[in-house]
Formats: structure tokens, sequence, C-alpha cells
């Protein structure tokens, strides 16, 4: 079995307990504005395309079948709309101003890139965490990735934000030591005015995941003109309070890594005008929680 | 309790570091950039009125007698110096001068050849100083104790040439001759001296001193100052650098002056910070016994502390192994992430387990400490002559690949290339291996160990200088250097000429000979291939394949004379000097730009990989050469990664893991990547940002652009 992978990073130390491995797994059905990983969102691979890089060589543009790499006045053009994503294109530039995201990767590649890092693993008490996009799209060939490493003895996050039906998670259960939880808002509207659809589903699936007993953290992104007030944050916090087993939270500042990112997709970044929360006011809001009796992580 | 000074004693450190960046800068205005080991001596304004005894037509002076008598003289007319707010009297201004070298007719001129063809950088010969003493030998001794074993052997042996005794008798008498001054000048400024407390400083130093001129040290502050003087002296000669396991040397006067209740523990601060500000000699805490249970005691963690407070570059080091006390190390990452005052982390199961494997047992393994750059060194027993070879591995790459190329007979092949490679290494080794014996010759006749040989168990006792037979363990060592961009040429060259048909062995040839003028597509088409680092990669198989093949050559057969060699690989920092000779190479390296850095996959290896830095250890330990010399993992971390909870305790897992994958040394920095662009900008502006450039710490600002270029690439990368 295989399936579309847009990136692994070893040493990943934020994205759950220890030295892990994030595999992230391409796809997601919510459109975040503040997305920092824009070229995951489409279900299939997207080339990126990077002009400073670019050294002229004109190999892409002799390579291209559809003409969609083109050297107008001695400077490069890539015409999306002409693009069919087969890649030749990025296999000619070795300059890396062209790259492909994602890769169509086996269950067996996958693990064997995992299985690298496996002592570091014990040592830090660390693992995998399968992230996006939103991984639990590619529910078969997530669940064979836990099944495999479960196999292998490996600590298992799914950094998921529970936008599918409860059915998809609930299979995840028997193979998944921790899940990540997004949640973004707890008002629907506001939720919708951010990422293109309601949370019903979302909350309902959180609150399912409580009663079932998985072990949770859930993730806050904080972000300004969106949820970075206390009452939509204090919202979010009265929800969490009131689980069955009330989870850790971990609060998480917007910021502009991956603004850069929307110029190579050729997209406009629709947060480019926001500004990272304080980190007075990221206290200030890690005490909205702590007041109700809800555990932060990383001190955020 | 005893009762507080006036000064309290962190004011005083606080003075010391002050000092120190004042004197840096003024060796920085004078001398120029620095980029090995930052030393203590300070800056001297006056000439010093030395008048060095030749012997020999060329106007040099070589030999034991000479090197003897020179040293006394200079010791006799080295100006004194004592800070005020230290602990300890006593500076080095100067190496000896004018003194050292072989006699031009001992020099290995029929050598000099193969050296220029092989691109050595360093072969060893004539080197000096680079093995460990035992300091428990002084320390029980004292300076008068070690004048008294000279004349005692030199007596009971009765040799007919008494020059080696003499010379060590001139060395122990100029050392005398020179503390004894300091006494007298200590007295002079308490004299001299309105602030009770600082006269009362003086006093006391001239009573330790008028003591240690002939007497062994009695208390930790004595025990401190015996070491301070033999740093400067140590220095003095070939910039000599190792002291040893410092909390176990130091420990029995601790606890003795604990019971004793003359000391607490703010006062050891002061001293140790003092010994620092003497010199910046290498030594190690913690680590395992003989029996393996682990030595770390609170005087570990002062010295880390001390060293923390002063805040100047220091040559520490931890040794890391399953039974360390895990707050040591904690505490050392904590100290490298506040301000790049940490110690390096020597990995003991790499390091003992491999040098057991030449024979020795594990117990003994066990006690070598880490006191050089990158290497380790039984105190007292060994001749190890560690880190003065720099054997390039690139120069036997393109003799094999040009040789192929321009032989039209020659098969066109991976085979044929790597046969040609293994020929010319094994030349190269060869030669490395004849230098060595050549060394061992004639060393002695021109220069002697006149420092260590005090610190060792048998040159005194048997008359013979430690490279002459006077210590029992004669391990040589060599350094590798450029592992990366061989494995990455072969790889690129596998990969785009002979599996991928982009280009022919010819054009290749054509590209490289160009310096891949025009053709930067093809530049970047050889250097974008899967990378030795990140895993599983051609190239990583190419890497492994090197450094076992370098290691079987190194350590398979003795030189012709016996002697085993040890092999390690270790480039220092010099990796753009190395390169600066160096044609262009298939990695997609430019001629003369810098080769790759000891063992370490080159920056940018894993592209999209994120830190990578799980994949840079594993690659790191992989190449190992296994016989307890060194391949050092160099740790670059953005410290915004780390500063968030649990950034400190997965670096502490990388670290253990690498220990336990048979890794030997772990050099890390911490620093911000804004902080270090901002520095290299206008290194000025940050007088005291200290960074590791290899196995030594430096002051950012003393480093050559060269130097600094290499740690932003590094930090970039990260």
């Amino acid at each position: 079995m295989d399936g579309w992978v847009f990136d692994i990073q070893r040493f990943s130390i934020h994205d759950g307990p220890g030295i892990r491995t994030t595999v992230f797994l391409q796809g997601c059905n919510l459109r975040c504005f503040w997305c920092h990983n824009p070229e995951s969102q489409d279900a299939g691979p997207v080339i990126q395309f990077f002009p400073d890089r670019c050294i002229a060589c004109g190999l892409c543009v002799s390579t291209c079948a559809q003409a969609a790499q083109l050297l107008v006045d001695g400077r490069r053009v890539y015409v999306r709309d002409l693009c069919r994503i087969c890649g030749a294109c990025v296999d000619t530039c070795y300059a890396g101003a062209l790259i492909i995201k994602a890769k169509r990767l086996s269950v067996a590649e996958v693990l064997a890139e995992i299985e690298k890092d496996r002592l570091y693993y014990e040592d830090s008490g660390g693992g995998v965490t399968f992230s996006g996009g939103e991984p639990t799209l590619q529910s078969d060939f997530l669940a064979a990735l836990l099944a495999g490493c479960k196999e292998r003895g490996l600590h298992t996050a799914v950094d998921t934000a529970c936008h599918v039906p409860w059915e998809t998670l609930a299979a995840l259960l028997p193979y998944t030591d921790l899940f990540l939880v997004d949640v973004k808002a707890f008002d629907e509207g506001t939720h919708r005015a951010g990422t293109g659809t309601g949370n019903r589903r979302i909350l309902d699936n959180v609150r399912r995941l409580a009663a079932a007993g998985a072990t949770m953290w859930v993730r806050i992104p904080v972000v300004p003109g969106f949820n970075a007030n206390e009452e939509e944050l204090g919202r979010i916090a009265d929800f969490l309070a009131g689980l069955d087993h009330v989870p850790p939270v971990e609060l998480l500042p917007f910021h502009h890594l991956g603004g850069g990112k929307y110029e190579s997709l050729g997209r406009a970044y629709p947060a480019r005008d926001l500004k990272p929360p304080s980190d007075e006011a990221m206290e200030s809001f890690r005490q909205l929680f702590v007041g109700r009796g809800i555990p932060t992580i990383r001190g955020t | 309790m005893l009762p507080a000074p006036r000064i309290p004693y962190r004011e005083r450190i606080a003075a010391l570091t002050r000092t120190k960046l004042e004197f840096n800068a003024a060796k920085l205005a004078r001398d120029g950039y620095h980029d090995v080991d930052d030393h203590g001596n300070i800056p001297w304004p006056d000439p010093i009125p030395f008048e060095r005894i030749s012997n020999h037509p060329d106007g040099g002076s070589y030999g034991a007698r000479c090197i003897g008598q020179n040293f006394r003289r200079w010791l006799e007319v080295h100006p004194v110096y004592i800070h005020p707010m230290s602990a300890l009297a006593g500076a080095w201004i100067t190496t000896l001068p004018g003194v050292g070298g072989w006699r031009p007719e001992d020099r290995p001129t029929h050598l000099y050849p193969y050296h220029k063809k092989y691109h050595f950088m360093a072969t060893g010969i004539g080197a000096m100083n680079h093995f460990g003493p035992d300091m428990r030998i002084g320390l029980e001794l004292g300076w008068g104790g070690l004048l008294d074993k000279i004349r005692y052997y030199r007596a009971r042996n009765r040799p007919a040439d008494t020059a080696f005794y003499d010379a060590e008798e001139d060395f122990v008498l100029g050392v005398q001759n020179w503390i004894g001054r300091h006494v007298t000048y200590a007295r002079a400024r308490a004299a001299a001296e309105p602030d009770p407390e600082v006269r009362a400083n003086y006093e006391a130093i001239a009573e330790m001193n008028e003591h240690l001129v002939h007497g062994p040290p009695r208390t930790l502050r004595e025990a401190c100052q015996f070491l301070a003087w033999f740093q400067a002296v140590d220095r003095m000669w070939y910039h000599g650098g190792a002291l040893g396991q410092l909390d176990e040397l130091l420990r029995p006067y601790y606890e003795a002056d604990v019971a004793a209740g003359i000391i607490d523990d703010e006062m050891v601060l002061w001293f140790i910070a003092s010994l620092f500000f003497n010199d910046t000699h290498y030594s190690q805490i913690g680590g395992p016994a003989a029996d393996g249970h682990d030595v770390t005691s609170r005087m570990s963690y002062l010295i880390l502390e001390a060293a923390h407070l002063l805040k100047i570059p220091s040559n520490l080091a931890i040794r890391l192994h399953d039974g360390l006390d895990p707050g040591l190390l904690r505490q050392a990452l904590i100290y490298n992430l506040e301000d790049g005052t940490g110690p390096s982390i020597s990995c003991a199961k790499g390091l003992d387990e491999g040098y057991a494997r030449n024979g020795v047992p594990i117990q003994l393994a066990r006690l070598r400490a880490k006191v050089g750059c990158n290497w380790t060194a039984l105190p007292g027993i060994e001749y190890c002559h560690q880190d003065v070879t720099r054997q390039c591995l690139v120069a036997p790459f393109l003799l094999a690949f040009y040789e192929l190329v321009d032989d039209p007979a020659a098969p066109r092949t991976m085979d044929e290339l790597w046969r040609r490679y293994v020929e010319h290494l094994a030349i190269s080794v060869r030669v490395l291996k004849e230098g060595f014996d050549w060394h061992m010759q004639h060393h002695a006749d021109n220069l002697i160990e006149i420092v260590l040989n005090l610190f060792c168990h048998g040159p005194i006792e048997r008359g013979l200088d430690a490279a002459a037979g006077g210590v029992d363990i004669y391990f040589l060592t060599a350094d590798g250097l450029g592992l990366a961009t061989v494995a990455d040429s072969f790889a690129a060259i596998e990969q785009r000429v002979v599996i991928e048909k982009r280009l022919t062995w010819e054009q290749l040839a054509e590209h490289l000979r160009n310096d891949y003028a025009g053709a930067e597509h093809v530049r970047l088409m050889l250097k974008n291939i899967p990378r030795f680092g990140a895993g599983g990669t051609r190239a990583d198989g190419w890497a492994k394949r090197i450094a076992e093949t370098y290691t079987r050559l190194v350590r398979g057969t003795p030189t012709p004379l016996g002697y085993t060699i040890i092999p390690g690989l270790f480039s220092h920092g010099g990796i753009a000097q190395y390169g600066a000779d160096l044609g262009a190479t298939p990695n997609g390296r430019h001629a003369g730009a810098p080769i790759s850095h000891s063992a370490n996959p080159d920056p940018g290896f894993l592209p999209g990989g994120g830190a990578a830095l799980t994949a840079k250890a594993s690659a790191v330990a992989a190449v190992q050469p296994g016989w307890g010399n060194s391949a050092p993992l160099q740790l670059d971390v953005d410290a915004r990664l780390l500063k968030e909870a649990g950034g400190l305790e997965a670096l502490e897992a990388l670290i253990r893991t690498h220990n336990r994958q048979g890794g030997t040394l772990i050099n890390l920095n911490i620093v911000s990547k804004e902080k270090i662009l901002e520095a290299h900008k206008d290194p000025s502006k940050y007088p005291d940002l200290m960074v590791r450039v290899t196995g030594y710490s430096a002051y950012f600002q003393s480093l050559s652009p060269a130097y600094r270029q290499q740690i932003v690439d590094r930090l970039l990368a990260a």
C-alpha cells in the first residue's frame, strides 16, 4: 500500500513527547487562512517554484511537454494552468528552484525512514507522529503505517483536526498512543470564517475521543483576528474542561514561517499582515486554561 | 560558615572576565586573528630582555641541553604578573622565543615531495606536547620534589651524557626562580596596596608561593596555584595544553579543606575561575573510574560553575558514560544554552571500548582523559602523539580520478576508480608511517618534552624523553580529513556518470579542470544527489567504505619500526585552509573551497529535513574508526529550537544515544542564528560571544573571516 507524503522530518521535538520523526501526509479538508503548510492542502502533489534559486539553465523549459515552463525575456515563468504536475521539470532542476510536494511512498518506504531514528526514540521517550495536511484523510494508508509502527514497538501520535467521520478516528484508536487534536475555535461562525468549514463534527469527535479514554493533547493555534481573544479561547477552555477526561493543552502562537510558501505556490498569503501574539498575551491566554484546571504543555 | 569578603568572590570573577576581554581586544589588535584555541597569555607592552643561546651554525637552538639552558634563562627574565582580583599569581606572555624545530640535517627532506603530493597539512614529524600528563606527580612532589627526583635519578643512573637531566634541572630551577620573583612582587604590591582586602590577597599569594617554590601544595588554593604554574610554562613550550581529570585531581584538597573549615564553595569558585583565567588548558570532569563507577563529585559541579561564571572560552569536557551523574550533563547543557560556556562531551563508550581493542584492559582504557581538542590520553604513561597529523583523504581521490581519465586504456568503472583511490591512499598512509618512524628516531635529539617529562611515569626514572622510550605505552595516532567530500564525490560519479549517464567521465574531468566554469547546472546536478548523512544513500555507503579502508590501512599494519597507529577522522577547524590548494571535486565543490569537516556530513546534506540532528549523529557514528581515537560530531544548534520545554531533554537524549552508538566526541554549539549573523557582519559588536569551533572554544571576534564563515554555514544549515 502507498500514499502521498509531503515531508518526513527527523529530530522533530515539538510534535509530541521526546525525539520523534514526523511524517506529513498530503491533503487537508480545512482551509485555515493562516496555514503554514499550504503545500499540503491539495489531495495530490503540487509544484513549488522558488525564482530566487533559479539559475536560468533552461533545462526545465526544454523538458516540459506542456510548455508550462517558459523563459520570457530571460526570466523564468511558470504557467500553472498548463502544468499537469508530471514532475519532469523538477527532475531536471538541480538548483532546487522547482520542488514537487508530495511523493507517493509505500508503507515499507516510510517505515524504513522511521526506523533510522529508533535508538533516539528509545532514549528520549519519543516515537512517530503522523501529521499533515490531515493525515486521517488517507485513512487506510495511515492505519497501515500505525500498525507497522506498533509492530515495531514504537510510540505513535496522530496530529488531526478531527474533521472526519468518527469511524475513521475510532479505527485508529488501537494503534494510536497519543492524539494531537487541533481545536481552533468553539464558535461555529468563527470556525467557518477562519477555516472554511463548521466545527460541530470536530467538537463531537473530541468529545468521543475523550469518552473513549484516548490520550490527547489539544493544540490550539492562537491567531490574531481569529481566536486570539479571551472570549473565544475562554469558550474553548470551557469546552475542554467539560470533557470526560480533561486533556492538556498546548497553545501555539501564530507565526509567519510558512508565509514564503504561498508565493512558491502562486498564491496570495492571506495572513501576511497579521502580527504574532506577544509573549505576554500568550501567557495571559494560558492563564485562561490554567484557571479552569487544564494543564498546559511547554509553558506557552 | 566563613565570613563573606567585602569584595564578593563573584565580583572578583567578573573583574577577571573584564580583564580577559580587554586582553583579548589588545591581542586581536596586535596579532590579528587567532584561529586556534584561545590561550591565557597576556599582552605585554615592553620587550623582554631574553638572550637566546644558539648551538648550531644555522643559528638555532637544538637538543636537550640547549633547550634547558634557554628555558631557564627565559624564565629568569620572564615578567611577573598578578591580577589583583585573582586568587593565583602568574601569567605567560609568549612561547619560549626562537627555540624549537629540528636541525636541518635531521629533517626528513626525502619525504617532502610525498607530503606535497598527498597534501599533508601536518605530518606529526617534530610535533610536540600532544599527550597527557599525570598531574598527581607534580601535586605530590611540588617543584622542589621534582628537582630532587631529577637529581636522584641522575646520580643513580649515571648516564654518560647528563644533558637530559641537566635540561630538566635547568627548567625546574627556572620555574622556581619565576615563582620566587612573584613572591617578591606580591610583597611589594601588598606594601603599596591601600585596600586591606586586596593587600591581604597579595600577602596570601606571597605566602602561598613562598611555600610552592619548593614544597608541594597543601590546600586547594595551593593545588590550583601549582596547576597554574604548570599551565603557564607548559604553554610556553609549544603551546602545551593538557591538564587531566581536573575534578579528581582537586577533590582530595577540596574535601580536606572543607573538613578543616578553611574554604566554602564561593571561595572555591573563585579559585577555579582564577585557574581558568590563567589558561585554557584542556581538562575533563565526570566519567568512569577504572572500575566503571562514576567519579562525579561536588568538585565536578564547582568546576562547571566556575567556567560558567568566568564566561570566557574554556576547554572543559564532560566524560559521558551510562553511569554519569545525570545532573552534571543537564547542568552543562543548561550553561551551553545560556551563554555557550558549557563543555564538550567526550563519549566514553566508543573511546574506551575502542581503545581496549588495542589489547589494553578496559579498566585502563577508562582512565584516558579528554585533554585535547579532539583527543584523549592516559595520564602520564602514554605517548600518543594525538592531533598532530592532517592526512587529506581528498588528494588521493583527485590523483586517482585524473589518472583514470587520462589513461585511455583504463576501464571507466567505479571499481577501477576505487582501486586507484585505495592505491594512492595506501601510499599516503605509508608515507605517514615512515614519517612517524623518522619522528621517533630523531625527535628527542632535537626537541625534548621538557615540561611533560616531569609529569610522566618513567622519563625521569629512566633518563629518557617521553618520545624516546620514557613511558610505557606508544600508540601513535593519525587523523584523516575530508571524508564527506570524497564520499559525496564517489556517489556523484556513480549516480550521474555511471548509472544515469548524464555526462561522461571525460566531460566531468573537463568540468573539474575548468572549475565548473559556465556549467553551474552541472555543478548543482552533481551536488544535489542524496548525500552522506541522509542515511542509506550511496554516499553513506561510500563514506563507510572509505572510513573502513582508511582505518584498515592505518591500523592494520604497524610502522616499519613497529609502532601501532590509531586512526581518527578529524580536521580541526582549518577546512578552508585544507581546501585552498585542492582542485574542484565531483561533489560540486569549487576549486579552493573548504573541504568537509572531520567525519561530519556537509552542511545542507539533508534538504528539507528539518534540524537533521539525528541524521547527522547517526552518520558520524556509522563511520567511527573505532580504535580509541575520535571522529567528532559537530552539533550546531539554533538556540531557539531548544528554548521551549522538552528541547533540552531531547538534546540530552540525542547526546546519550550518540554515545550508545559508539560516537567519540560531541562538540556542541548552541547559538542564536540571528546573533551569529549579526556578529558575522560586525564581530566587534559581540566581543564576548563564544563559539566552539571544533573541540576548542574561542571568541567569535578573534576568528578569521574564513573560520567565522564555517561556523555561520554550519548554523544556517542547522
